[in-house]
């Protein structure tokens, strides 16, 4: 009786473990405290639409930043181009919606297909001599898509941005859709793209771009083609940030050529740099400390609203700091501190045993 | 504006033959060359060369349907109005070149740091317009220049100095992003320091218009333009003397090819590298206060455009080179300009196409050369 | 037009019985990780009803009186944790006692009158009287659960061994498939290819055969009309002085750069020989050339084994979504490499190092680890650039141990560039000397010590 209580209880507990220790459970934890805000209103306590906003876009933020990761973290490439790639997204769903009246399946395939098309074509001519023209040639890729937006009017309603009255297809079913129901779909989204980050960072083919990052001959010699990988790299990082683009046009149903500029390219970058770009968490804290604390807190107070650059040099300290003193992100301030916490604890417990039972000896 | 109905039917069908000759040409004859690589080579730059002149005459066309008569004329006066733009990309690209050189990074705060001397250029404007009324207009922007260059150079030196030379360790990338970060530290600080108020710079004079024949055409070209083209041709004369005959441009060429090597052969790879980030900052400067009349107001985005204008001349005439990107940075505007007469509006998105193109066929640029790495 | 169709439909042969031999090596590795999963399965599932019939049979036991080890067990853990719980209480009551001053001898006395009730208590719950109703009951029911148990555990037994036959029998099939695969590919490889095979031909034996290489860098002629054959399973040293052109050589044969002239042959995994200089850089490791770098080149992100997973890629049949979605195919191939990692691991002498990151690892371990991660490509040719720099005597003494292991173990050509005389002379077959990209000589380690060539270009004498 005695041992076999003691048995289903190690069982039990050892259960728990399985699922705590799950690589997929801080994502579903993280995923479950941005629904909160979403739960609690609909309970009744009344919450600020701002702030339930805020949320939204840092999810959708984090998606984008999960593809810029990989490019930048694993492949070791830095692109300028996300901005653009961001609005070709909203511009799709919105053109799709409003002047094809198609359903958002398709456009979320036609996007995926988009991104892997000009991905391929830019990273080829791009990434062909060194990673470092990456960077160039999306900066340049970025300003004309921008010159696009503007000048296209009959797709994007050019500068006067393109709205779309919250309406959805779903099915050939025209839907106006509830934004909160929205809310809760991002969030479910995020969380496979968190999922489908991690198993991609984990598999060979992340080994590969490690090793790649690490050293291109070497990698070479271990038969990694870097070309391949580093077209890859990109191509996964363009679908994520279309895909973010599509779901920023459902949420926000509000798409303007102002938004999609240099510096929002160089804000994602900045997101990826500071939480530390190997770490999905790291991803997440980043994101919130560039987008959500500005979205969610300072824009609560004059002081920021009136000087909406305060936030910007912010950011741009932030990515030198990081970079020259601090490579790994804060989140590796984060576990450091945490086993440091860890070990005071640990300490803490030591001196209260002692204090209770009287020391061992 | 234009009738333009076969322009880009001609166009495409034109590289399509190019192509296909091109690859016959590879397919059959190669082997008889003793030296493939040279003869491929050879090959590409010839058929590069007759796509763009193929370009032009298209361009010539196309203006020559519609007003048979000036033709020549209209297209010489595109050019010529692009005197300041070519200045302006001039100067910003030697100076992304130069810091590449020495500092194995592509610097995206170029313009940003341009901007700034700009800006104190305003200010000084400012303050020379409130308390020297009897200042001619030319005077004050020259001094005004004078000061904004000076400025950039200073603070070329304090980031080298403060930045870039506690970041040797990282890699490329890594410094490629230190330049992003530093895009948004000076867009967010320059409208803290210098307020909201509009910051004006006249143009350099407002005397009237310059006339000139050239090939029999009379052709006019504002002061301005002239004096900008002026300034950078000195500037450039300078510099690339200073790079062909003094010690530093001796020691630059060093730290470009080895820069580990160079310290060791008692090169001061530290004041080579700081007076490049100064010498880059200065030349930003003056480009941007030569650009500024164009926009009126000196923002943070003011010198956005030209920044991508002069990556993109490098990478089209290769970043391993001085004389290439020059030449790139010539083209650039000089066939916007003539584009912006066939397809109004879109005429960067197809200069950026066929930049890309050009990179696609010739991945190291118009001049540049495979250098074979040490593994 | 027939050739080109032939050539294509040549490539289509080969990728397909490429394709074949993984299989086949995959299921060979896989099999034995599914049986043993299995196995500790069925152990998990008898110990787990084993122990559930134990309790059922204690129930019965306690109250009939019988004396049964398992009861023994349960009522001496009892004790014991009664035991331990009293002694803290203890422990507290002294420690409370020192800090007042007092000694606390009567609350201590208390609690050993509580622990002997409680003791007394426990023993009354195991051992009470027997009543003849429960005596009866037990001996009615006890044989009856024995039957349960067994039949039970028969039934798993019966299920588990159908689980391993159906397993393996679909394996051998598996394997047995594509061996018939493999061998009517190969026949029809053959046919095809039977005229271009006159084309690229070694002597038997020969590996790796250099013809009249040179290598311009503008002016210097790093390497000058150098040839020479390097034997199938013998150790193949490449020495010379400083500049003499080594890692040149090493950098052709493995694509990094392009010869100016001349060719490089080499008998691949599947015996077939094939012209290097039509081959990518990233894919000579799946013709079967794998090589080290002079300084260790480390993914140091990752830890030991990751890091010999890095060499495998090739050898992974799953592709960019199985990886996305993390597939079953992908989680049973990495079962079977982490498997294959351990081994050499082990093989080598640092499986302790195993979940170690390389980072501050020593050199000496470092250079044993990148061996041991060109051993994961199942290599025909491994290319050793100066193995034993930057190791002391013991370290490269120990090196020259584990290199011959290699040759002798994993069937492997092995072939090095040295500095370090000693070494060479110790464990190469033959050894080629070079001085400005030129053979001087070739023969066997105490030929070339006799030399007078070579002792002219390493001391420069008369």
């Amino acid at each position: 009786m005695m041992i076999c209580r003691t048995e289903v209880s190690k069982d039990r507990k050892a259960r728990i473990k399985q699922i705590t220790n799950h690589p997929y459970f801080g994502f579903f934890i993280i995923t479950f405290l941005m629904l909160i805000v979403q739960l609690l209103r609909v309970a009744g306590v009344p919450v600020s639409n701002t702030l339930i906003r805020a949320f939204g876009i840092t999810m959708i933020y984090i998606i984008i930043a999960l593809g810029f990761s990989i490019l930048l973290g694993y492949a070791g490439l830095a692109s300028l181009g996300t901005a653009g790639f961001v609005g070709i997204g909203t511009y799709i769903l919105g053109y799709f919606t409003k002047n094809l009246e198609a359903s958002i399946f398709i456009v979320i395939l036609v996007s995926i297909l988009g991104a892997i098309v000009i991905g391929l074509i830019v990273g080829f001519i791009s990434l062909r001599i060194e990673g470092m023209y990456l960077a160039i040639i999306t900066l340049g890729l970025s300003e004309i898509l921008n010159e696009v937006f503007k000048n296209a009017v009959s797709i994007t309603n050019g500068t006067n941005g393109l709205g779309l009255d919250s309406q959805l297809i779903i099915f050939k079913n025209l839907i106006f859709v509830n934004h909160n129901t929205i809310f809760i779909f991002t969030a479910i989204i995020m969380f496979i793209m968190m999922i489908l980050t991690l198993n991609l960072i984990k598999s060979p083919t992340g080994r590969a771009l490690l090793a790649m990052r690490n050293s291109t001959s070497a990698a070479q010699a271990m038969g990694v083609s870097i070309l391949k990988y580093r077209l890859m790299a990109f191509i996964v990082s363009t679908v994520y940030a279309m895909l973010g683009g599509v779901i920023y046009m459902s949420y926000i149903s509000f798409s303007i050529p102002t938004t999609w500029s240099l510096a929002f390219s160089l804000n994602i970058l900045a997101a990826v740099i500071v939480g530390g770009s190997q770490s999905i968490y790291g991803i997440v804290l980043g994101t919130f400390m560039i987008f959500g604390l500005n979205l969610g807190v300072f824009q609560q107070f004059d002081f920021f609203k009136e000087n909406p650059a305060i936030s910007v040099m912010f950011n741009g300290l932030l990515i030198i700091l990081v970079i020259m003193f601090y490579p790994g992100g804060l989140i590796r301030l984060v576990t450091t501190s945490y086993y440091k916490l860890k070990k005071a604890l640990a300490k803490l417990k030591m001196k209260w045993r002692n204090y209770r039972y009287g020391s061992d000896n | 504006m234009f009738d333009t109905t076969g322009f880009w039917k001609d166009i495409f069908i034109f590289i399509l033959v190019l192509v296909v000759v091109y690859t016959l040409l590879k397919t059959f004859t190669l082997k008889y060359f003793k030296n493939k690589d040279r003869a491929k080579t050879v090959g590409l730059n010839i058929f590069l060369v007759l796509g763009i002149l193929y370009l032009f005459y298209r361009i010539y066309r196309v203006i020559y349907d519609n007003f048979p008569d000036f033709a020549t004329m209209f297209m010489m006066t595109n050019i010529i109005n692009q005197t300041l733009q070519v200045s302006v990309l001039a100067l910003a690209t030697t100076g992304i070149v130069l810091i590449f050189k020495t500092s194995a990074t592509t610097n995206f705060a170029q313009g940003m740091i341009a901007t700034f001397g700009a800006f104190l250029s305003a200010k000084m404007i400012q303050y020379f317009t409130l308390n020297y009324t009897d200042m001619t207009v030319t005077t004050m922007v020259f001094l005004a220049m004078i000061g904004g260059a000076i400025t950039a150079f200073l603070f070329g030196v304090f980031v080298d100095a403060v930045i870039i030379r506690n970041s040797k360790d990282k890699s490329p990338i890594g410094k490629q992003m230190i330049t992003m970060g530093l895009v948004l530290v000076l867009a967010g600080a320059m409208p803290l320091i210098f307020g909201k108020i509009l910051m004006p710079i006249p143009k350099m004079s407002y005397e009237p218009n310059i006339a000139f024949k050239l090939f029999g055409i009379d052709l006019f070209i504002t002061v301005h333009a002239y004096y900008a083209l002026i300034i950078t041709v000195v500037l450039l004369v300078i510099l690339f003397s200073m790079l062909r005959f003094t010690k530093w441009g001796l020691g630059v060429r060093a730290t470009a090819s080895n820069e580990l090597v160079a310290g060791m052969m008692g090169v001061n790879t530290k004041v080579i590298t700081s007076m490049s980030w100064a010498i880059a900052g200065l030349l930003g400067a003056v480009a941007a206060v030569m650009l500024t009349p164009n926009a009126t107001n000196v923002t943070v985005a003011l010198m956005t455009p030209t920044q991508v204008n002069a990556f993109m001349a490098a990478i089209l005439g290769s970043f391993s080179s001085f004389l290439g990107p020059l030449v790139a940075a010539i083209l650039i505007p000089v066939l916007t300009g003539l584009l912006s007469l066939v397809v109004p509006l879109w005429q960067n998105a197809v200069v950026y196409l066929i930049i890309l193109a050009v990179v696609l066929v010739k991945p190291m640029g118009l001049f540049g050369k495979k250098i074979a790495k040490k593994v | 037009m027939v050739p080109i169709i032939n050539q294509i439909y040549a490539k289509f042969l080969e990728k397909r019985i490429n394709s074949a031999k993984t299989k086949i090596e995959f299921y060979d590795n896989y099999l034995p990780i599914k049986l043993q999963t299995l196995e500790d399965r069925y152990n998990r599932k008898v110990e787990i009803i084993k122990l559930k019939h134990k309790q059922k049979l204690l129930s019965l036991e306690i109250p009939a009186g019988v004396n049964s080890e398992y009861l023994k067990e349960n009522y001496e853990t009892e004790l014991a944790n009664l035991k331990d719980k009293f002694y803290w209480k203890e422990r507290i009551i002294k420690a409370s006692a020192q800090r007042k001053g007092e000694d606390g001898k009567e609350q201590i006395q208390e609690l050993e009158k509580e622990k002997s009730i409680k003791a007394n208590d426990i023993k009354n719950k195991y051992y009470p009287k027997p009543t003849s109703e429960a005596i009866k009951n037990y001996e009615t029911n006890q044989p009856i659960l024995n039957e349960t148990l067994e039949t039970k555990i028969n039934k798993l037994q019966t299920s588990y061994q159908t689980k391993v036959d159906r397993f393996t029998n679909k394996s051998n099939k598996a394997v047995k498939r594509y061996q018939v695969i493999n061998i009517n590919l190969s026949a029809k490889l053959h046919e095809i290819t039977k005229d271009k095979i006159a084309k690229y031909s070694l002597e038997e034996n020969v590996v790796l055969s250099l013809k009249s290489l040179s290598m311009h860098f503008g002016g210097l002629k790093a390497v000058d009309d150098l040839s020479f054959d390097v034997k199938e399973g013998e150790i193949f040293g490449l020495i010379g002085p400083n500049g003499a052109g080594k890692t040149t050589v090493f950098n052709c044969i493995t694509r990094f750069y392009k010869p100016t002239l001349g060719d490089i042959y080499f008998k691949n995994i599947y015996g077939d020989v094939v012209y290097l200089n039509d081959k990518l850089v990233h894919n000579i490791i799946k013709e079967g050339i794998v090589r080290t770098f002079q300084n260790v080149e480390m993914v140091w992100e990752l830890n030991v084994i990751d890091n010999l997973l890095v060499a495998a890629h090739t050898i992974y049949r799953s592709g960019f979504f199985g990886h996305l979605f993390n597939s079953r195919l992908l989680r049973q191939e990495e079962k079977v490499m982490r498997r294959k990692a351990m081994k050499i691991l082990g093989d080598l002498g640092i499986s302790s190092y195993q979940y170690a990151y390389p980072y501050g690892l020593p050199y000496g371990i470092l250079k044993k680890i990148e061996l041991a991660r060109t051993l994961m490509a199942n290599p025909k040719l491994i290319i050793l650039d100066e193995p034993a720099a930057g190791l002391n005597d013991l370290e490269t003494a120990d090196l020259a141990k584990v290199i011959k292991k290699i040759r002798n173990e994993y069937n492997a050509t092995i072939f090095l560039v040295e500095h370090d005389m000693g070494l060479v002379m110790e464990i190469c077959d033959t050894v080629c000397a070079i001085s400005f990209g030129k053979k001087l000589a070739i023969g066997s380690p105490k030929e070339i010590q006799n030399s007078k060539i070579v002792q002219e270009a390493y001391l420069g004498g008369e």
